[in-house]
């Protein structure tokens, strides 16, 4: 090993504690863009996509201030084009997406007692990949045809260069193939870790449902990102270069649909799965059980991952041109694994001990509000009802219940479960629970009445309604409900810097007192390399079994902890 | 390993068996493509980490039985911090505006990231480092 840690200074002459100098900020700086470290790439991935969800959250204020009443309001049409455009591009592209990274960065490599990732510089070239991707797409709103307008799935010929002449939408296909690179680095990291960092013992069938989906989101990750990629690239080449891969008149349109979504589809359960597995790493420890159904989960997520391949047309039933039967089938197919996993997680707080900590707090929230967008989402796969709705502020709804409903509700709880974890301080439970009920209650008075409107007939993306229309009471009800949401993000930040000055040190391995999986045997925050000591591996809860021994499943010898070469 | 392999190989069978029905009812050329295609990345790697898995015996991670110690002591050499990665990144970004904005910027782009990847690449070879 090299040098690793970074020396200890024990100051065994003064008996007082040095006077900690107050931070050399460059140092810091230095320190963290020239970082190998997982945990700290990790957090520069939580932290950057945090400030892009803050970023696209103001434009969808933006967005629900101008359609509370008829008229517009605050911006012209084409800049609201451009808001819902990138309002959909950020929160997929630079927030969800390196969430899921950021999450596997920090949290993957401790559970299967790992040291590092696989390819520590891949991985911060990962992250600067994204970052100036994210910069690129960022820079296109100082462009003078501002940025790009054509909604986020950049339907041709709209996003061609007679219909789309500016250059923010150049700016928006090359930042997202550069972010897109960078994940796709990541999964490859990910995928080798996983495969080849596992410590001894800790077999597949061993490693938390977190990390199984983390392994099943990187390989979705390499089937759909390359695909965006080649598209994103062949639509640059048509618009500066003049190639017709796209043209109209070769079928092109529905070409790129084709493309797009069999990265698209793939790409909302890249976007949910590892959340998925934060929610079943946390129902548990809530519940004091072990997972119900380990084997099953890890199959429905296999299975998920699997049938998402194969359900990309669902995006363009009203096309004409898809074989609907086949695709409303599979589409149905995957409510199945879908169920299997609710079917586990009701089962594991089935008689269990289940206490409402903030996380499982935001893990209820999440059950309930993802249930309902999957439900909207099988009305949604049936073709008939679908031509109706397509469109609408109905799908508008249906995605915002499953992706808010995974993605924010999860992140939010993973987040104050794994914050002890990563800064050694405990978030506040009260102010935890204040910005849970303002994110639930502003959440469903936001999107819940859009099902209506969208039933009603509003369509999506469009700027302006008549009061004649009708739709003036449902939508300033939504507005109102979108001020909550904005605000509990002020809590959540409030809280973070308030228990960053006040909160005590976080002196054991497991705050939370039943924690299963191997992050919770190491210190908080985890050393350089992770692990000064390893607990021997014989279920999927070591260190469950470390810190409660009398209750493990398998009675290892005065369940000793193991001290390990491999991290020293 | 094994287990790894296996996924990529069951998701091969799927993607194969799944891409042929479709193109069966559809007949439609670009999403058999894909999803064969698929299949076919995915073959590739089930094939490689099965045949790997076979020439090694009996990982300490994949026997349930394994002790910690057990553990190869001479885990790898861990880039303790770079500053490498820093630059290719954003030499990428300059490639990628250089195409929108002028040729100038890609010939710039291209200069930094043969510096940094040359840079990357020796990063461990010289100096402190050395070995």
């Amino acid at each position: 090993m090299t040098i690793l840690n970074d020396p200890v200074a024990a100051p065994t002459a003064s008996p007082a504690p040095k006077q900690v100098r107050r931070g050399h900020l460059g140092r810091t700086v230095v320190k963290w863009v020239t970082s190998t470290d997982h945990k700290t790439i990790g957090y520069l991935y939580l932290i950057t996509s945090f400030v892009w969800f803050i970023l696209a959250g103001a434009m969808a204020l933006v967005i629900r201030a101008e359609l509370a009443t008829p008229g517009m309001q605050f911006v012209s049409l084409e800049q609201y084009n451009q808001l819902f455009t990138m309002h959909g591009t950020i929160m997929l592209f630079l927030f969800a997406t390196p969430l899921y990274v950021g999450f596997g960065n920090v949290i993957m490599p401790l559970q299967i007692g790992s040291p590092d990732v696989a390819f520590p510089r891949l991985n911060m070239l990962g992250y600067w990949l994204f970052f100036f991707g994210g910069f690129t797409i960022l820079l296109s709103f100082f462009t003078p045809g501002g940025a790009a307008s054509f909604g986020w799935f950049a339907y041709q010929p709209l996003s061609n260069a007679v219909n789309s002449p500016e250059v923010g939408a150049d700016l928006w296909l090359l930042g997202l193939a550069m972010g897109g690179l960078g994940t796709i680095l990541g999964a490859v990291n990910f995928i080798t870790t996983i495969f080849c960092m596992r410590c001894p013992g800790m077999t597949m069938f061993r490693m938390p449902i977190f990390t199984w989906t983390i392994f099943i989101t990187s390989v979705l990750v390499l089937v759909a990102f390359p695909i965006l990629a080649a598209a994103l690239l062949m639509a640059f080449i048509d618009r500066q270069f003049g190639a017709v891969v796209f043209d109209a008149e070769n079928g092109g349109a529905i070409l790129w649909q084709h493309l797009f979504w069999f990265f698209g589809h793939p790409e909302v359960y890249i976007l949910a799965l590892p959340f998925f597995g934060i929610a079943s790493e946390i129902i548990p420890v809530f519940s004091r059980k072990p997972i119900f159904g380990y084997k099953g989960l890890v199959f429905a997520t296999m299975a998920i991952g699997a049938l998402s391949v194969a359900v990309w047309a669902h995006h363009m039933y009203v096309t004409g041109s898809v074989y609907l039967p086949f695709f409303a089938l599979m589409t149905m197919l995957i409510a199945v694994p879908t169920g299997v996993k609710f079917f586990n997680w009701i089962g594991t707080m089935w008689r269990g001990s289940v206490s409402f900590e903030t996380p499982m707090l935001y893990t209820m929230g999440f059950l309930v509000t993802f249930l309902f967008g999957g439900l909207t989402g099988i009305i949604l796969s049936a073709p008939p009802l679908d031509f109706h709705v397509s469109d609408s502020y109905f799908v508008v709804a249906h995605f915002h219940y499953v992706v808010f409903g995974t993605v924010v509700f999860l992140m939010f709880a993973g987040l104050y479960f794994w914050w002890p974890k990563m800064t050694g301080r405990m978030l506040n439970e009260k102010l935890g629970h204040v910005q849970f009920w303002m994110v639930f209650i502003g959440f469903q008075v936001t999107f819940l009445v859009q099902h209506w409107l969208g039933v009603q007939g509003m369509p999506r993306r469009y700027g302006d309604y008549l009061a004649s229309d009708g739709f003036t009471t449902l939508n300033t009800v939504s507005s109102i409900g979108s001020i909550l949401v904005g605000l509990s993000t002020l809590v959540f930040i409030w809280n973070v810097l308030w228990t960053w000055k006040n909160a005590p040190k976080v002196t054991v391995d497991d705050p939370w007192g039943w924690g299963g999986s191997l992050e919770w045997a190491t210190s908080c925050p985890p050393p350089r390399h992770n692990f000064t000591s390893l607990p021997r591996i014989r279920s999927e809860r070591p260190a469950f079994d470390l810190h409660h021994p009398e209750l493990a499943e398998h009675q290892p010898s005065g369940a000793t902890q193991v001290t390990s070469g491999s991290a020293t | 390993m094994k287990i790894g392999g296996l996924s990529f190989a069951l998701g091969a069978v799927f993607f194969l068996f799944v891409g042929g029905i479709y193109y069966f009812v559809s007949g439609d050329e670009i999403g058999t493509t894909a999803l064969v295609m698929t299949g076919g990345l995915a073959f590739l790697v089930a094939f490689y980490v099965l045949y790997t898995n076979k020439r090694l015996d009996g990982l300490p991670e994949d026997r349930a039985n394994a002790e910690i110690d057990e553990a190869d002591p001479e885990y790898g050499f861990y880039s303790p911090h770079s500053w490498w990665p820093l630059p290719v990144g954003f030499a990428a970004m300059l490639i990628a505006l250089g195409f929108i904005f002028g040729a100038w910027l890609v010939v710039l782009g291209v200069s930094v990231l043969m510096i940094a990847v040359i840079g990357w690449l020796f990063e461990y070879y010289r100096g402190a480092f050395a070995r």
